[in-house]
């Protein structure tokens, strides 16, 4: 409960001085469940948990307090960030994730800016060490591990599996040792500070943060050397690309997805190619069951 | 022999405060060079790649001499309590306290902080570019000044002293 609390903590340091305070008259106990902070401009502030959205005081959001967000969330260094704003997120120290929303300026097609704000979400990212433990072991069949994609709705904790995944093989914890590499384009897997990875990846972990994962995983195959390439969130055409392309390298590859089930894949093109590949060996399946999450293991091949 | 001594010292004096008033037009001038070369070390750093401000600033204080390296260090600092005054409150702030810079030198610098670490890397860097002109300009212009103004103030601070000598005894 303490480590989820700190987390929380940590999080709701990107607030403005107000809504920090009510953020923080939480109890413990409920800040270690807390998922989201919610901020929508003229409505109170509110906290996500498991069950449901609950009000944080009364005052509303104001519009100034969501800039007010970004600048103390980006460091007042938004020409650092813009690429990822104008995808509609910001990662914050400690790998926690600001999403917004407001009014898209479009440039040539594109959205280039997003402004005023009209809300943000801030999701606490919790590292839950030894989450992949109970799954392990089936993904190493002989002790070898094998190419997994891991798929769950959003909000079920992917990223927080997978990156305890990638912390145990490369930490060797129930498996041979590997070598990984992580292509962390949000910066949700590993958060880099100054170079330093603030959540536990793993002491064979390298780690390219803030590019395409197309482009971040050719760039760990051509540099890095990898025995397991990881990333997140596979969405793309050119992520599909790059994960056949490493496979036939030979990296055992690890990913996530969006979707509840097998068929969900099958009926997308972008991941029917991956299945007809047999580019995946496993697929894990994540389940909310009460206030915990079951594992289903099925075979892909 | 006392008359002489305080002869001496007032001369003395008159003309130091006819040579520092020299100097503070040199030192100025200076001043403003210094700032000068310190946002053309911070363009070069936004040219070249995204760090944020915070790291940036950090980088430069210790490669930027005088009035930047004051004005970087206090960046670094207040870039830690942004929930308690926003960059450009900060910025404001800290150019109002760079004295030796003259009015028109922090009139110069004011309209960065709505700029900086606001907007992508070449709208700041033309920015700075526009200030960095401004301030060279003004540097130039104190330069001149001293070359014109400096001579005029040694010498009437040096003939002052003689004639408040001659005056008093």
């Amino acid at each position: 409960m303490e480590q989820g609390a700190r987390a929380y903590q940590q999080a709701v340091q990107v607030l403005p001085q107000r809504l920090r305070r009510e953020a923080l008259c939480l109890s413990p106990a409920e800040q270690a469940r807390a998922e989201e902070l919610r901020l929508r401009a003229g409505w109170p502030m509110t906290v996500v948990f498991p069950e449901g959205e609950r009000p944080l005081g009364e005052r509303p959001v104001e519009p100034g307090e969501l800039e007010q967000l970004v600048e103390i969330a980006s460091h007042a260094s938004l020409h650092a960030v813009l690429d990822q704003l104008r995808r509609g997120y910001l990662t914050c120290p400690g790998g926690h994730r600001l999403g917004l929303c407001g009014t898209a300026h479009l440039q040539e097609g594109a959205i280039a800016n997003l402004r005023p704000l009209s809300s943000a979400s801030l999701r606490v990212a919790r590292q839950v060490q030894g989450a992949a433990r109970s799954v392990l072991d089936q993904l190493c069949p002989g002790g070898r591990l094998e190419s997994t994609l891991i798929l769950a709705p959003p909000g079920l904790g992917k990223t927080t599996l997978l990156r305890d995944l990638v912390r145990l093989v490369s930490e060797g914890e129930g498996c041979t040792p590997l070598r990984v590499s992580v292509a962390d384009e949000r910066g949700e897997i590993a958060a880099l500070c100054n170079g330093a990875p603030q959540l536990e990846v793993g002491r064979r972990t390298d780690v390219v943060e803030g590019c395409p994962k197309a482009q971040g995983l050719l760039l760990l195959l051509r540099a890095m050397n990898p025995q397991v390439l990881a990333a997140d969130e596979i969405t793309a055409p050119e992520d599909v690309a790059a994960f056949r392309m490493a496979a036939g390298c030979g990296a055992v590859l690890l990913a996530t997805a969006h979707g509840a089930a097998q068929e969900d894949l099958r009926r997308r093109p972008l991941y029917r190619a991956l299945l007809e590949e047999h580019i995946f060996r496993w697929l894990v399946r994540i389940r909310r069951t009460g206030g915990g999450r079951q594992y289903l293991i099925e075979e892909l091949r | 022999m006392l008359r002489l001594l305080g002869a001496v010292f007032v001369s003395a004096a008159a003309a130091w405060t006819g040579f520092q008033a020299a100097a503070a037009l040199r030192e100025r001038a200076r001043a403003l060079e210094d700032m000068s070369a310190g946002l053309a070390l911070l363009e070069q750093e936004l040219e070249l790649g995204g760090l944020p401000l915070p790291q940036l600033m950090a980088s430069l204080e210790g490669r930027c001499a005088g009035p930047a390296r004051a004005l970087f260090q206090g960046c670094v600092q207040g870039l830690e309590a942004l929930d308690q005054e926003s960059f450009s409150q900060l910025w404001r702030r800290l150019t109002a306290s760079q004295t030796e810079l003259g009015r028109e030198g922090q009139d110069c610098l004011a309209p960065l902080g709505e700029v900086l670490g606001r907007c992508g890397g070449s709208r700041q860097c033309q920015t700075l570019r526009a200030v960095r002109a401004r301030l060279d300009a003004c540097a130039a212009r104190n330069r001149e000044e001293f070359r014109r103004q400096g001579r005029v103030y040694r010498a009437l601070g040096l003939s002052g002293g003689v004639f408040l000598v001659l005056l008093l005894l």
